[in-house]
């Protein structure tokens, strides 16, 4: 075992067991910010992951994509709206726990089957490396072309709901509670970044 | 980080100096397997570069005191060291020695995790910035959009501190400094998007190497003067730099996420702010002014004066030339950012957001489509 | 249609106008970065008060009258007038004075009044104190004189920018009988009697002429 192959051994059992972990600790931490924080820990081990598999440039954009974006708009969310309340106690809770624990337990076994029973190509196709970058962008704008305009579309259609939801003044009606929604509160007219200087 | 992938050096500049083969060809001299001198080689030029970069701030953090003081006509630091060169040594000794204090209501988890969040991306980011043709950590494939991911993992660390504070300035602080940093790595990105697109290629050397054809003239900053601009708009408010230091914005939030730091952990978020402007700084020499390049290019001088350009001593004068060069661009642009914190008035939130969303995005994507149009129109100008 | 040329119109000059305040703004600074500092440093150094600088308030205890002038004029009545009627003399006898630079202002309107001259304004302004109350003097304490800062050896005295010699703007190393720009209200008068000898007709002219007429008289 030469020393290369030792380090990328022992980078892949320690971003293995944070994936592990801290996907276990998102799941079952009491405290929900912990919770924001490890999954940023575990997006930031996957990349680690990519990494180890030469994919640097899957890696970079798990990194900004998940953590850069997702993960801190997660964090946002939580901030904006960290009241702290109890939640009612609700019935039959370590039934239902122990219900979705099985659920997991089943699904984990029948993953673990797969791994095991399926005849995976070792070693795998050979890394691209500094290519992938390319071939990435190709593969998008031709065999994907389509997946990849659908998905901003999707987009699209989120960032329109988002401004609808979030500017009352073009809606008769609140989304919500179907009130009449207060004239008032349109947003201010937008006042010019400097002072006009055709008004006196 | 490890990797060291081959560069595709263009023919106009020399491959330059190899520190790394000589060295491990002399260990290999010794009677080591190249792997063992593999791995001996690679703590030195981190270490190299930490170094560089904590020398970068002091001699920072002693200018912004010097000039701050030029600009409102006072003396400044004069007592500690000749000047008072010594003053930022003798600030962090004293950042050093000091009580580590943590509030009793604070997570003192998440409260010691967050300056190293915010601190350990920038440094990190620093193994791209490239000093000579082969004077860098690693030419990453995908050098500049590196720097963009891992710059995006600090509004995390930001929000772990403003959280875990228990305090409301604080958490306002670290809110604000985490949607500033967001909605400005926008605009930034596509910034280098467009010079990405002009020069075929992520990597940083490629980028300046592209550059370097003709000296002053082939810089990107004429062929990118709105990026250029929309740039450094981002990345001082990536940095926090006035006029975007809102998060920290003494008059309404004490000092943003900072306000219940104390001692080293404070000096982490300071360094931190410090290393990033030099590395702003930096990336915007290396994207736009020709990262190493001297005004006339090397090759020319050394063919005026009829030495071959592959000779030890012009290839040692050469790589000092270029880090010469790009150290004082870099801090051409430092003095440019301090100067502008004594010019310009700090913006409100919504100014800001505004200055980021409606106007800076527009004209950083129209920049992209015109770039990419200039590139297929004429080929030869704009790296087709 | 042109409505929306006019906005794009407007957005781009309000665009240009702010970039260019701002080139203004760093030209601004830009231009203060090669003037020279005008940091005093000060325990080493002090600026020379002026004339007529109204600072700590000294006091003559034996010329007082105990007339309480002063506490009449003061905005807040501050000084404090300890005094007894000597029913044999039939005089008033002072026996304390104090007053309390915690509270006073300096507006000098106790030494304006004073009809016999016992207060007077000193040129001391160093009055830090670790206690507020230690700032309330009494008639010992108000009797003291400053040191004056051309008389103390540890101290480096500075003159003002208003009291250097003409085109000098830098207080260090300015010999001390080098005068000033201008001319003393005492030289003014010395020049006006040395007028009066010549004929009538010269007179107004030449004070016309007469360079710094700015300068107070008397």
């Amino acid at each position: 075992m030469t020393i290369a192959t030792s380090t990328e051994l022992i980078c892949f059992l320690v971003l293995g067991a944070v994936v592990v972990l801290g996907s276990l600790g998102v799941v079952l931490l009491g405290n929900i910010v912990y919770s924001a924080f490890l999954l940023g820990g575990v997006f930031m081990a996957v990349a680690g992951l990519y990494l180890l598999l030469n994919a640097s440039f899957v890696a970079a954009a798990q990194v900004l994509v998940y953590v850069g974006a997702v993960n801190v708009l997660i964090l946002f969310a939580i901030m904006l709206v960290n009241k702290r309340e109890d939640l009612k106690p609700i019935e039959g809770l370590p039934i239902r726990r122990l219900l979705s624990g099985g659920v997991c337990a089943g699904l984990f076994v029948l993953f673990f089957r797969v791994v095991i029973t399926t005849p995976w190509a070792v070693p795998g196709p050979a890394a691209i490396g500094v290519g992938a970058t390319e071939r990435i962008g190709e593969h998008l704008f031709t065999d994907y072309l389509l997946p990849f305009e659908l998905a901003s579309v999707l987009l699209l259609m989120a960032m329109i709901g988002a401004i609808v939801l979030a500017r009352r003044d073009v809606l008769e009606v609140d989304v919500g509670t179907g009130d009449a929604v207060n004239q008032g509160l349109i947003e201010k007219a937008r006042t010019p970044l400097l002072v006009d200087k055709s008004t006196p | 980080m490890v990797t060291t992938f081959a560069t595709e050096t263009s023919g106009l500049v020399s491959s330059g100096l190899d520190l790394e083969l000589s060295f491990s060809q002399s260990l290999q001299g010794l009677g080591l397997s190249p792997q063992v001198a593999h791995l001996l080689w690679l703590p030195l030029p981190m270490l190299l570069v930490l170094t560089a970069a904590m020398v970068g701030v002091l001699v920072t953090v002693w200018l912004e005191r010097k000039i701050s003081a030029a600009v409102q006509q006072r003396i400044g630091p004069e007592y500690a060291g000749a000047l008072g060169v010594l003053q930022p040594m003798a600030d962090g000794l004293k950042l050093l020695v000091k009580e580590d204090v943590i509030p009793v209501r604070a997570d003192g988890l998440l409260f010691t995790l967050g300056p190293v969040l915010v601190l350990v991306p920038v440094i990190l980011s620093w193994l791209i910035v490239p000093f000579g043709q082969n004077l860098l950590i690693s030419n990453v494939g995908i050098g500049i959009f590196l720097w963009i991911s891992l710059s995006s993992i600090q509004p995390i660390g930001l929000l772990m501190s403003g959280y875990a504070s228990n305090n409301k300035y604080s958490l306002l602080g670290g809110l604000r400094a985490a949607a500033q940093s967001i909605s400005y790595e926008i605009p930034l990105a596509l910034a280098v998007l467009a010079v990405v697109m002009m020069s075929n290629s992520l990597s940083t050397v490629d980028i300046v190497a592209q550059q370097n054809g003709a000296g002053l003239l082939s810089w990107n900053v004429w062929r990118q003067p709105v990026g250029f601009l929309i740039f450094w708009i981002c990345a001082l408010a990536e940095c926090e730099r006035l006029p975007f230091d809102l998060p920290e914005a003494e008059e309404e939030l004490v000092a943003g996420y900072q306000t219940e730091y104390a001692g080293m952990k404070f000096a982490l978020f300071y360094l931190g702010s410090y290393i990033n402007l030099v590395l702003s700084s930096l990336l915007v020499a290396v994207l736009y002014l020709g990262g190493w390049g001297f005004p006339i290019p090397v090759e020319w001088l050394a063919g005026w004066l009829g030495q071959s350009v592959d000779a030890p001593l012009v290839q040692v004068i050469t790589g000092s030339v270029g880090i010469v060069m790009t150290v004082l661009k870099a801090y051409l642009l430092v003095f440019l950012a301090i100067l502008l914190r004594w010019t310009t008035p700090r913006v409100r939130i919504d100014q800001l957001l505004d200055l980021g969303w409606k106007f800076l995005l527009p004209i950083a994507l129209g920049n992209l489509l015109i770039t990419a149009a200039l590139k297929l129109a004429f080929p030869v100008a704009f790296g087709g | 249609m042109f409505g929306f040329l006019k906005k794009v119109a407007d957005y781009t000059r309000d665009a240009a106008d702010a970039a260019n305040y701002l080139i203004q703004g760093l030209a601004v600074t830009f231009d203060h970065l090669r003037r020279r500092p005008i940091t005093v440093q000060y325990p080493y150094e002090k600026l020379i008060p002026s004339e007529r600088y109204r600072g700590r308030i000294h006091y003559e205890f034996d010329k007082c009258i105990a007339c309480e002038v002063c506490v009449r004029v003061c905005p807040i009545n501050l000084p404090v007038v300890d005094w007894v009627m000597n029913k044999e003399t039939k005089k008033k006898e002072l026996r304390n004075y104090s007053i309390d630079f915690g509270v006073c202002i300096f507006c000098g309107n106790c030494v304006e009044y004073c009809p016999t001259n016992c207060l007077s304004m000193t040129e001391e302004y160093e009055l830090a104190a670790y206690d507020r109350h230690s700032l309330n003097y009494d008639n010992v304490a108000l009797g003291r004189l400053p040191t004056s800062v051309t008389t103390d050896p540890s101290v480096q005295p500075l003159r003002e920018l208003a009291y250097l010699p003409k085109g000098v703007m830098d207080p260090h190393d300015v010999p001390a009988n080098q005068p000033r720009a201008g001319q003393l209200p005492a030289e003014v008068l010395k020049s006006l009697s040395l007028q009066q000898d010549s004929p009538q007709g010269d007179k107004r002219e030449s004070l016309q002429d007469a360079p710094d007429q700015d300068q107070p008289k008397g």
